[in-house]
């Protein structure tokens, strides 16, 4: 007998009869509605880079806030519903802190997406029997990068609960796209500057406004510097290395 | 913290604390007390080198004149799998009151073997003392009653030792001696590890004098110090004594050795 979807799309801890959970699967859905993000990692550091979807002329650019720190050594890009990441990068932090409170080291980048998503997947029960302490999955996907004691690293995160590790990942409304690009474009031996580019030109192909300094982000977390933001300045130089522009 | 230890004098009545009988004035109020520590006597001492670092303890458990046990070990292996530590690089010295030192064992132990789950790694003892001072500090109202000392390879396989007081305050050293007998132990590890009063004999005389810089000591000394520490700390102290239980952590893993002491 044939089950309308409807009938399970509405309790988030109840499989459907084909064994789907389809607020999972929604939530996953309202990422690729996101402004596409994407990640590199190179043996000299990760790259995030964001579009920023600038909606009005009137809009100040830099009140859009899509890569964020976690500790000085974790940076995160983000697609999806802004607000749901506060919570999740407010958790981050404190896990991060906490860590290097009690055991005097940073706190792996592997440890940090971890925690993260321990905390996507409380909208059930936790996993220590904790209440439930949301309605419904977080709206975001955040691609994780940092630098630990095992070298560079990137993570993808989703609302699931599930994580990887990539060495180039896109995410958001142009991820697939640009993810056949960096499939294409990407090799082992990428320096951190050829990875910016590659960043740059792969927004450049999936965004539907034309690419300036001002609607993307950049940012790195290298060895020596950690997490860092680029500034105007520096975003105006890499765009400006980029072919047409 | 090791004034209040050493103050109470041993004495005849047993040393656990609800022997005290209610103190009363005829027809006046009566006054009833609950000692929740016990000193359980016994004394560790830690020396570290370029590529080891010893932790030793003698086995015997007293309560007041009493001995509890010639064999109560005061050395633990923290970490590893399983409840027999295979594998474990980091040891836990514990000496004052035994349970509190048992159960801060206890909770150590399962912080670390979570902690290797958690990050998919072996805790290191750089981070291992710092959460050891917590899990003190914790009970900072309530303290875990005892001297620790923390021993293990740091991440450049050079010894490692850290020393605590009973609310978590702690400090890496060269070497340390804790317990009943630390007050016999400590000046001679001063002037055998740490050369204190010793000048270079060609150096002349008065101000001339030049002292002698602390080098590395081979693994070989060390035992040599440790044995000598222990045996001499039991012809005086009344609390050390029976048996002596030595750990030897290499980067090969935890090396056990005992040896007997004086059981009277």
């Amino acid at each position: 007998m044939f089950i309308a979807r409807s009938e399970y799309d509405r309790g988030i801890n109840t499989f459907s009869p084909e064994g789907r959970l389809f607020q999972v699967e929604y939530s996953l859905e309202a990422i690729k509605l996101g402004s596409t993000a994407i990640g590199i990692q190179t043996s000299e550091g990760v790259v995030l880079g964001v579009e920023k979807r600038v909606t009005s002329t009137l809009l100040e650019t830099s009140s859009v806030e899509k890569i964020v720190e976690i500790d000085k050594h974790i940076g995160c890009a983000i697609s999806g519903l802004q607000a749901d990441s506060r919570t999740l990068i407010e958790h981050a932090r404190v896990t991060s802190q906490s860590h290097a409170f009690n055991y005097a080291e940073p706190l792996s980048v592997e440890s940090c997406t971890q925690s993260i998503c321990d905390l996507a997947l409380r909208f059930g029960e936790g996993a220590e029997g904790e209440e439930s302490i949301m309605s419904r999955p977080f709206g975001v996907a955040l691609l994780i990068g940092g630098w630990d004691e095992d070298g560079p690293s990137l993570y993808h995160a989703e609302p699931s609960g599930t994580f990887y590790r990539y060495d180039a990942k896109a995410i958001g409304s142009g991820s697939e796209g640009a993810q056949a690009e960096l499939v294409n474009e990407y090799h082992k031996s990428l320096t951190l500057q050829e990875a910016e580019t590659l960043t740059l030109r792969t927004l450049k192909q999936v965004m539907e406004e034309k690419l300036d300094a001002k609607n993307v982000q950049l940012s790195s977390i290298t060895k020596d510097k950690g997490f860092r933001i680029y500034s105007d300045e520096e975003m105006k130089e890499c765009v400006g290395k980029l072919e047409g522009n | 913290m090791a004034a209040m230890m050493q103050s109470a004098m041993p004495t005849s009545e047993p040393g656990y604390s609800f022997s005290q009988a209610p103190q009363s004035v005829a027809g006046g109020p009566r006054q009833h007390g609950f000692y929740p520590y016990t000193d359980n006597g016994g004394t560790t001492l830690g020396i570290t080198g370029s590529d080891f670092a010893v932790l030793a303890g003698d086995t015997r458990s007293t309560s007041g004149y009493n001995i509890n046990s010639r064999y109560a070990p005061k050395l633990f292996k923290i970490g590893g799998t399983g409840s027999a530590n295979e594998g474990a690089r980091i040891v836990l010295s514990v000496v004052g009151f035994a349970a509190d030192g048992n159960a801060l064992k206890e909770r150590l132990d399962t912080v670390v073997k979570m902690y290797k789950f958690q990050h998919n790694k072996e805790m290191s003892v750089h981070a291992c003392a710092q959460r050891l001072s917590h899990i003190l500090y914790n009970k900072r109202f309530f303290p875990y009653y005892v001297h620790a000392i923390l021993g293990g390879l740091d991440e450049n396989g050079v010894g490692a030792l850290y020393s605590y007081d009973p609310v978590g305050s702690y400090e890496r050293e060269t070497c340390r001696s804790a317990g009943a007998a630390s007050s016999l132990i400590t000046p001679f590890l001063d002037n055998q590890v740490n050369l204190k009063n010793q000048y270079d004999p060609t150096s002349g005389s008065g101000l001339e004098k030049v002292t002698k810089a602390p080098q590395p000591l081979s693994r070989q000394t060390v035992e040599e110090l440790v044995t000598d520490s222990f045996t001499s700390a039991a012809e005086r102290q009344i609390e050390v004594g029976d048996g002596l239980q030595m750990f030897i952590i290499t980067k090969d893993g935890i090396e056990e050795k005992y040896m007997e002491l004086k059981k009277d």
